[in-house]
């Protein structure tokens, strides 16, 4: 950290909030509040001759809670820049302080807090992670009895620089403890609390385990677990160490902890596995480990930073597997337990790799992006005339649209990943997907239901999950309908509900509507764009009365070639089981109203024409009327 | 590509109500010692073990286990469950599996008198195990509309011997009112106003 301060390109802004973030990868602008001190970061050496004459004395929150600071203060005498903080709700102005500070006048009362916009080309977030709070498990009875204590409580009372100065007390009468239990998964793998494993605590309490051994070898040290967790190298080593050294397993959760309130002495009741029997033993002093859980304001850094949560309120990434450290949006770049609990290795590892991330940011002249971004026809948006639309911005997962009243919308190139969502929801077909616009679509789907439509069944397939599924029925030889035709869009967001009255309108046997599942996403949130329009399509089908099956919405990851085979041949299923002359009748009745839901989508830019070549291409091949 | 198997036993614990969760259960023992009957009524009563006995398709050895039978429902463990299983559920249907297969439970369940019974279905009402119905009987060659227990569902636990107006339902030996107040007076020196005949 001082290495870090004293390089000369490196800026470290302590007690520094990011209050607002505008623009897009490698142009960030960042608002920032450096709030108050109360002394200047100029003149104060950090001699701490202030701390003594102050009279307020507050909690120390990095001692825990377990010893006083005092008004003026730094955090710890590690703090870098070793500046001091005077905390003004706890000031009680007797300036004192200004008094011992002398000469420097480094204590000032009249700075405020400063808002400053900086530049920055990328963003890396590591606010890591907090700590669940057992005093909501009332069976462990923390908070009602004093020599029940947390992880982190443990922490300082067997840290050298702690508030006893390494000498490991028990709160009730400040006895040294010579029985000592360690429960695990306080709070983490409790579907009450947080039904995840927290990672690191196994490795924790053997660490604390192993350093207590050390200290006082006749101390009897018991971890109660329901799994040992040691999964990385030279773990599964340390974990024989404290065996050896003689800490006591115990598989079991315990249930219970009961105190004797003359001595302040615990009771621990659980089951041993081992035994298959309950066992209750008294001890004098129980550390809970509790999970590990997001800081309380990722919503606020969520929304600041514009990238979203994974199941949990951990930060999500834009890839769990190829790119951890990425976020969604492009140029914010995750690192350490912000982004999902990690050990320190894996923390550094990811901040490195981050660090790497964010450099290739800076050294870049050009960002490339993938193609496929949207584009506005500004000539068709009518906000441009004038009206209150805004449906492609509220669309869009990336922000990537602006929207004000008056002017055509505009695509932010760089933000845009190109799901397609804005396109398919644009009420007025104003905006469009390179590579993939309506028309290109459009002349896909008359040349794939050229021949015999009423046979095919067309399945619209998205580029991350259905198609990839397609893919992997075909290599693993899942044997599926010939009748199908595929065509593939970037995401379920794209599939316009014009593309669906267009193939049915064209005659189509049947259609399928097929993505991601939700949680898939490879575009945060557009699948759930794609899904709503589904099930309205679904319910609008059911009103006109076509027979139920023909369209069908499902969602099938890479990885379910098999459920892509099984769906596609339940979908021949059905279409077989409806005679032929009643299914040519029903696409008759419906093509009227397939055509007017469909009328639309014929005015946009370069439709006819695509649509004009796809058809002179049929006639010139099999032929066939539509 | 698929061949039809026999439905598991864990399968078929499953497939009654409250079973489904079984095979979420991570064997932490929570549970059991959480447990009032294990702690005061029967030290081999354990529901982990239970439930891994139904997970490994144990199926003559769950019907044998005293865990399946005694369970009252009195939902304990419920919500010390780090996994939220609702393990009187599970109990309950491995007990339901185990009354298909013929099995019979152990307990002394209640005993009703049909002689005084007046079928006013206060005890059908408080039942908390659904173990009492009204029937038509031939009592004393008459037909007569009577409560009945189900002996496969009774936990024995005597809140219909404490609602009977007619003290027509009861517990029997070491429950019956008889042995009860007697070992009331005992505690309390004596009855209070002297029962003549």
């Amino acid at each position: 950290m001082v290495d870090a301060a004293r390089h000369p390109k490196v800026d470290v802004r302590t007690y520094t909030e990011v209050e607002r973030v505008e623009g897009f990868v490698g142009n960030f602008k960042v608002l920032l509040r450096e709030k108050s001190k109360y002394v200047r970061a100029d003149r104060c050496n950090g001699c701490g001759e202030c701390v003594p004459v102050c009279p307020i004395e507050v909690p120390n929150y990095f001692e825990m809670n377990l010893a006083p600071r005092k008004a003026i203060y730094v955090p710890m005498s590690q703090s870098v820049p070793l500046i001091y903080t005077i905390d003004l709700d706890a000031c009680i102005h007797c300036y004192k302080c200004v008094e011992a500070c002398g000469k420097l006048e480094a204590i000032d009362f009249s700075i405020e807090d400063k808002l400053v916009w900086e530049d920055v080309g990328s963003i890396i977030v590591a606010t890591g992670y907090s700590h669940f709070d057992p005093s909501v498990m009332p069976e462990y009875g923390y908070g009602r009895f004093p020599n029940v204590i947390t992880a982190m409580e443990m922490e300082r009372l067997n840290n050298s620089a702690g508030p006893t100065a390494g000498n490991l007390i028990r709160p009730s009468d400040g006895v040294n403890p010579r029985r000592l239990a360690i429960i695990n998964c306080v709070g983490s793998r409790d579907k009450r609390f947080n039904p995840g494993c927290s990672n690191f605590c196994c490795m924790y309490a053997i660490k604390n385990a192993i350093l207590l051994k050390q200290a006082h070898p006749d101390m009897d040290v018991t971890i109660y677990y329901i799994d040992i967790r040691t999964p990385s190298k030279g773990y599964e080593e340390f974990y024989d160490r404290a065996r050896e050294m003689g800490v006591r397993f115990t598989q079991g959760r315990p249930s219970l902890i009961t105190e004797d309130p003359e001595t302040g002495n615990l009771f621990v009741h659980s089951e041993d596995m081992g035994l298959g029997q309950v066992i209750e033993r008294e001890y004098d002093m129980v550390m809970l480990n509790q999970a590990a859980v997001p800081q309380p304001d990722v919503d606020t850094v969520s929304s600041v930073l514009n990238i979203s949560q994974s199941p949990g309120g951990w930060f999500m990434e834009y890839h769990p597997k190829l790119r951890p450290m990425d976020s969604p949006t492009d140029g914010v770049f995750l690192a350490g337990a912000c982004q999902g609990v990690k050990d320190i290795p894996a923390s550094v590892a990811q901040g490195s790799a981050s660090a790497a991330r964010a450099g290739r940011v800076l050294h870049a002249e050009e960002w490339e992006i993938e193609p496929t971004v949207a584009y506005v026809w500004e000539d068709r948006c009518i906000s441009a005339k004038g009206k209150k639309c805004g449906i492609c911005a509220r669309a869009c997962p990336y922000n990537a649209i602006e929207y004000e009243r008056g002017k055509a919308a505009r695509v932010i190139t760089a933000k845009c990943h190109g799901c397609g969502g804005c396109v398919a929801e644009c009420p007025h077909n104003a905006v469009t997907q390179l590579h993939f616009t309506d028309a290109q679509i459009l002349a896909q789907i008359h040349a794939l239901l050229a021949d015999g439509p009423e046979e095919k069944i067309l399945a619209f397939r998205c580029n991350w999950c259905s198609y990839p599924g397609a893919d992997m029925a075909g290599t693993s030889h899942f044997e599926y309908t010939s009748n199908e035709r595929g065509l593939r869009v970037m995401c379920s967001a794209r599939m316009d509900t014009d593309f669906i009255y267009e193939a049915f309108r064209l005659g189509a046997g049947a259609v399928l509507y097929s993505g991601c599942h939700e949680q898939d996403c490879h575009y945060i949130t557009a699948q759930r764009l794609g899904a709503k329009r589904a099930d309205r399509l679904l319910r609008t089908f059911e009103k006109m009365g076509m027979t139920p099956g023909r369209f069908r919405v499902e969602w099938i990851s890479a990885a379910q070639g098999d459920k892509y085979a099984r769906v596609l041949n339940e979908m021949q299923v059905t279409l077989d089981s409806i005679p032929k002359k009643q299914l040519l009748e029903e696409i008759e009745d419906l093509r009227p109203q397939m055509e007017k839901r469909a009328r639309r989508m014929r005015q946009v830019p370069q439709v006819e024409e695509a649509l004009a070549y796809a058809d002179s291409l049929k006639v010139a091949g099999t032929g066939g009327e539509v | 590509m698929f061949h039809e198997s026999p439905e598991t036993f864990a399968e078929r614990v499953r497939a009654i109500p409250g079973g489904e969760h079984l095979e979420m259960c991570y064997s932490c023992g929570t549970c059991v010692s959480k447990c009032m009957i294990q702690q005061k009524v029967e030290p081999e009563y354990n529901p982990r073990r239970l439930i891994r006995k139904a997970v490994m398709g144990m199926e003559r050895e769950a019907f044998e286990d005293k865990t399946t039978w005694l369970c009252s429902a009195c939902d304990l463990c419920y919500p010390a469950c780090p996994q939220e299983i609702h393990i009187s559920g599970v109990l309950l249907a491995i007990k339901e599996l185990a009354l298909q297969a013929g099995h019979a439970a152990p307990l002394k369940t209640a005993v009703v008198d049909e002689l005084t019974c007046v079928a006013c279905g206060l005890c059908v009402e408080v039942c908390p195990y659904e173990a009492i119905t009204l029937v038509e009987t031939q009592v004393m060659g008459q037909t007569r509309t009577v409560a009945r227990v189900d002996a496969n569902h009774c936990m024995a636990c005597g809140l219909c011997a404490a609602s009977c107006r007619s003290t027509s339902i009861g517990l029997l030996e070491e429950f019956s009112n008889e042995v009860l107040m007697e070992e009331l007076w005992a505690w309390m020196g004596g009855p209070l106003v002297e029962v003549t005949e």
